[in-house]
């Protein structure tokens, strides 16, 4: 029985003994693996950058005429971290070498690999590598099983770029349940102006969805290639189209497309009148000032509000539009250029010209007692109380009368 | 051959120092570094730099911080400073000129388009 414990004692002693000696022996390997891949680099790194920085055809000449086994990892890892760093030139270089030495094609193959992790980082090596050919391959990976793999492989499509990167991301802005579709939609926006024209062409095939996410993604491309396409937009029969186009209209900031907008305030559809005015105000058309004081009277807020705020960046012109419905008959309206005037401070700008004199002081006075008669009082009230101007606190006091006495309860 | 302009590399990611001292060597500059702040102002003011690059985010002082040290000590308020940064925001952009540098890169940057830059610092007449 002794006997048996003590060979048990001893067997685990053994086998912690064992465990330990792994462990001290795997650290000590790595150390070493570890210590020999920085000493590499201190000797191949200069090599690598001066080839970047040089017009040599080949990086095989810079490190002595191609790599060994032993430092591929160190190699790889050196051109990785710098392919990221730099644009221009040297970028396309450190990719050259990328592929000239091989590591596409074994990046190409771990993406087919049995290992998901492995396959996302190819993916995502492939993008840093720039490599046009490895499209196809990140084409494909963007149907893998592992979510992971997918948005690696499409976040590498938008760095390789070309027309065989676009179309895939393009079809996956229409799989929303596959893809996170603001995920896609900021990828192909970084790509630029490359994807303008597969965007156009691929737009009559895509579902509901993914196209208001192409007008989205071509408004903030900012590209002036989209424009007659966004402007022939605005008479889409989906009235969401409508309304992103005109909003595209108005983030490229498209002077032209004034005249359209304009008549997309009286679209049927409220979105899209309230994307037309917020486009108007973003294009300071001063020539749609009629036709934003009419839509300060929509019945949808949304509407009223753009409308007010295109009002008021049209400049003094839209400024004293907005000061003209203080007077007008439709309620809403008016309390619409009350906010938008006291926002803008036009409001604290007269309330300090009532100190003054002349006509200066008389239209601030017309103005004060629109906003009374409107019942916009509560900045007033404040401004009777706060104004660093003994006489303007007078004048207003004089102007809004004795508060009123707040119902009493029953 | 006249003696090589000093330039002094203040950045604290070690690819990226590595990467701009390689280029700027190449060019024929002789180059300084600082892997942080502090180190970036000592140096500044010991060895005085015909051309500071630094980045914004870096430990102990950060650019900003770099940026208005220098250019409050009489010693090395005149030399130029090339701000190299990964914050593309209009804001930062903004405060970086508006705290006295006289160039902005964002990184990833392209690397001859940064030794141009480098070139009209260290002598506006050329550029």
């Amino acid at each position: 029985m002794q006997k048996a414990l003590v060979a048990t004692v001893l067997t685990i002693a053994l086998v912690f003994l064992l465990l330990t000696l792994l462990i001290v022996l795997g650290k000590a390997w790595r150390e070493l693996r570890d210590g020999r891949r920085r000493a590499r680099r201190r000797v191949l790194e200069p090599l690598v950058l001066k080839y970047a920085h040089g017009s040599s055809p080949s990086i095989l000449s810079a490190l002595g005429g191609g790599v060994g086994a032993g430092d591929r990892v160190v190699v790889e890892t050196i051109l990785l971290d710098h392919v990221s760093r730099v644009r221009g030139v040297e970028h396309e270089r450190l990719c050259r070498a990328l592929d000239e030495l091989g590591y596409v094609d074994r990046f190409l193959d771990a993406l087919s690999g049995p290992r998901w992790w492995r396959r996302a980082e190819a993916a995502e090596n492939l993008g840093l590598a720039g490599s046009k050919r490895s499209a196809k391959a990140l084409a494909e990976a963007l149907s893998d099983p592992v979510s992971e793999v997918r948005l690696r492989a499409a976040k590498a499509l938008g760095l390789v770029g070309g027309r065989a990167a676009v179309l895939p991301l393009v079809n996956a802005l229409a799989e929303p349940n596959r893809w996170s579709t603001i995920r896609i939609a900021d990828i192909l926006t970084n790509m630029g102006r490359e994807v303008v024209a597969e965007l156009m062409d691929a737009f009559p095939k895509l579902n509901a969805h993914a196209k208001l996410a192409a007008v989205d993604i071509l408004g903030r491309i900012h590209s002036l290639d989209a424009v007659p396409w966004l402007m022939s937009r605005l008479s889409d029969t989906e009235a969401d189209v409508r309304a992103r186009a005109a909003h595209a209209l108005g983030a490229i900031g498209v002077v032209d497309a004034a005249p359209q907008l304009r008549r997309a305030l009286n679209d049927a559809e409220w979105p899209v009148r309230a994307m037309a005015a917020k486009a108007l105000g973003r294009i300071h058309d001063a020539e749609a000032i009629p036709e934003l004081c009419a839509a300060l009277r929509d019945r949808e807020w949304w509407v009223r509000a753009n409308a007010a705020e295109a009002l008021k960046l049209a400049g003094p012109m839209g400024i004293d539009a907005l000061e003209g419905m203080l007077a007008d008959a439709d309620l809403y309206a008016k309390h619409q250029a009350c906010l938008m005037l006291e926002d803008a401070g036009i409001l604290d700008r007269h309330v300090a010209q009532l100190a003054g004199s002349g006509a200066v002081r008389t239209t601030a006075e017309a103005v004060v007692t629109r906003f009374i008669q409107a019942g916009q009082v509560s900045r007033l009230r404040e401004l009777a109380a706060t104004h660093s101007e003994l006489s303007v606190r007078s004048e207003l006091d004089r102007l809004l009368g004795p508060p009123v006495p707040a119902p009493e309860a029953p | 051959m006249g003696v090589a302009k000093r330039i002094l590399v203040a950045e604290d990611d070690p690819v990226t120092r590595r990467f701009v001292v390689s280029l700027l060597e190449e060019r024929g500059y002789e180059v300084l570094v600082a892997e942080n702040g502090e180190h970036a102002l000592e140096a500044a003011t010991l060895a005085r730099p015909d051309l500071i690059v630094s980045d914004l985010v870096m430990p102990y002082r950060d650019g900003y911080e770099v940026l208005r040290a220098i250019r409050n000590d009489d010693r090395v308020k005149h030399t130029p400073v090339l701000i190299l940064s990964m914050r593309d925001h209009e804001e930062d952009i903004v405060r970086g000129f508006e705290q006295g540098a006289d160039d902005y890169v964002v990184k990833p940057f392209n690397a001859r388009e940064f030794v141009s830059r480098v070139r009209k610092l260290l002598d506006p007449r050329r550029a």
